[in-house]
């Protein structure tokens, strides 16, 4: 290490010591805006993997008269209508899906919750078939098709719009937490560029004689640069720590009462941290820079 | 070594009310020269300094330093030019928290000399300003005509070729300040050209070097081996 980069970076902790308060204020801000940043990332990948793995999963319930809503589908209508879906080009696979079949899903489902299945007649849950499509955006070709009055169909329903139900709400969430990342980073960017400009205040006699015996202008700043810098720097290592902590904890316990879906774990954790690395020195980078901008022009 | 060539200098005070600072200012000191400029307050002394190591730039006319056009200097070779004048405050602008010797090595720290050649040349020039024993003294231990040694010695370790002081005398009591100018002409007999702004009457009576009075904005008076006043 030469004797310069020795002294920006000494004067770089110089100016974090003298201003420890500060120093801390910095970081805390930076963690909390980055740990929500890296919060709703960390969203948006658990979303797409739910997303990825239902899209191949989902189903369209074409639901059978019972006789409640209307006359009671014949065997021989029955018949025709697997043969009718079998044919169509856009299905791949057709389950037939009893009363007792539903009843016994419907139990497995619910099993903690006993007031619920009490509440439930086994004949209550209409029959079905269940139709695996090539491509699950191509719902509306069997909805039109087999929608009533085909004969014996009470309901066509399309199993992604509970998916999509899902993903908006996840969407809002995701959306809020960037949101309030996004304006707890400009809080944490104006915050650095004060704690900079103060701490260039501070030492207005030591760089006034610098400019005078002919450092350079990085000279000059980039210990104040650096300073933000590390500051930021620190900030994103403890909400990545945070978000290492936590997250694969939440998730794995989560995992346990939610079958339905896969969780992301410690891989996408630690794949969020140089993200948020780059952030959080990004951010007081470029607030510091601007900060000393005018400050200390030559 | 320094010339100016009609240079004007305003400020502005407010939305039309200006200060003429100089005005039309012809100057021109050769190498090696030991110049006094004098002048009441608000004649144009500080100014006059500041325009040479380009904190400020003139509004018309061509100063010239260390053959470098200060018009036409882009700002990021500045500090070159600045690392060839060395520059002495009436107020020492020592770093209280640094000791001596730290506060002239500050000087060759931050133009990023190497480490071997500031334990070389902080040594001599603290032994050419007679402060070899206060090296770990802090500033407020020493008393101001040791103070304004240090900065002498601040200002030269580069081996600048432009000295300028601004009122280097200005916080100094006669004997000390005698001191600080036989020091400055030991400095100046190396080939350094030394610039002065003062107030001083005794210093520039004594010493009979170069007078450059400045009134109002004008040169009104530019003599070799001059006095500070007509008359006294």
């Amino acid at each position: 290490m030469t004797a310069r980069w020795t002294y920006v970076i000494r004067e770089a902790f110089v100016g974090l010591r003298r201003n420890l308060m500060m120093t801390v204020a910095v970081i805390l801000s930076v963690t909390v805006s980055l740990t929500l940043l890296g919060a709703s990332l960390l969203l948006s990948e658990q979303v797409d993997l739910a997303t990825d793995d239902w899209t191949g999963r989902v189903e369209v319930s074409i639901y059978l008269c019972d006789d409640r809503v209307c006359p009671a589908i014949t065997p021989e209508q029955q018949e025709q209508l697997r043969e009718d879906l079998e044919s169509q080009e856009v299905v791949s696979e057709v389950f037939y899906e009893s009363k007792q079949d539903a009843y016994d899903r419907f139990t497995a489902m619910f099993a903690d919750q006993e007031s619920l299945i009490d509440a439930i007649d086994a004949d209550i849950l209409p029959a079905s078939f269940r139709v695996r499509l090539e491509n699950p955006n191509l719902f509306n070709v069997i909805a039109d098709q087999f929608s009533p009055p085909y004969p014996g169909v009470e309901e066509v329903v399309d199993q992604r719009e509970v998916l999509n139900q899902f993903l908006r709400f996840t969407n809002v969430v995701r959306t809020a937490a960037l949101v309030v990342a996004a304006i707890q980073l400009v809080a944490a960017g104006v915050l650095i560029a004060n704690t900079i400009r103060v701490a260039a205040f501070a030492r207005r006699e030591q760089t006034g004689i610098m400019r005078l015996v002919g450092a350079s202008n990085w000279y000059i700043r980039l210990p104040f640069v650096l300073e933000g810098v590390f500051a930021g720097l620190i900030g994103a290592l403890v909400s990545w720590g945070l978000l290492w902590g936590t997250v694969p904890r939440v998730a794995t316990s989560l995992a346990q009462d939610i079958e339905l879906m896969p969780f992301i774990g410690e891989a996408q954790v630690i794949a969020v941290g140089p993200w948020l690395l780059l952030a959080g020195t990004g951010i007081a980078a470029v607030a510091s820079i601007l900060a000393l901008r005018r400050f200390l022009d030559i | 070594m320094i010339k100016l060539q009609n240079v004007t200098k305003t400020y502005k005070r407010g939305a039309d009310d200006e200060v003429v600072a100089l005005d039309d200012v012809t100057v021109e000191v050769t190498k090696g020269e030991f110049v006094f400029v004098v002048g009441p307050s608000g004649s144009g002394k500080s100014t006059f300094m500041k325009l040479l190591t380009r904190e400020q730039l003139p509004d018309g006319g061509e100063i010239w330093v260390a053959g470098k056009n200060l018009a036409t200097l882009r700002s990021w070779k500045v500090p070159v030019l600045r690392r060839e004048i060395g520059y002495v405050f009436q107020d020492f602008k020592l770093l209280e928290n640094k000791t001596v010797y730290e506060n002239v090595a500050f000087a060759l720290e931050v133009i990023g000399r190497p480490r071997r050649e500031i334990e070389k040349r902080v040594p001599e020039g603290l032994d050419l300003v007679g402060l070899s024993e206060k090296s770990r003294a802090h500033p407020h231990e020493l008393s101001g005509g040791q103070q304004q040694r240090v900065s002498v010695a601040r200002a030269f370790v580069n081996n600048p070729r432009i000295l300028l002081c601004d009122e280097p005398t200005g916080n100094l009591d006669p004997s000390t300040s005698v001191g600080v100018m036989k020091l400055l002409d030991r400095i100046n007999r190396t080939g350094a050209t030394v610039v002065m702004a003062t107030h001083d009457q005794h210093i520039v009576d004594s010493m009979r070097r170069r007078v450059i009075e400045l009134e109002d904005g004008h040169v009104v008076r530019d003599q070799s081996r001059g006095v500070y006043g007509y008359g006294g």
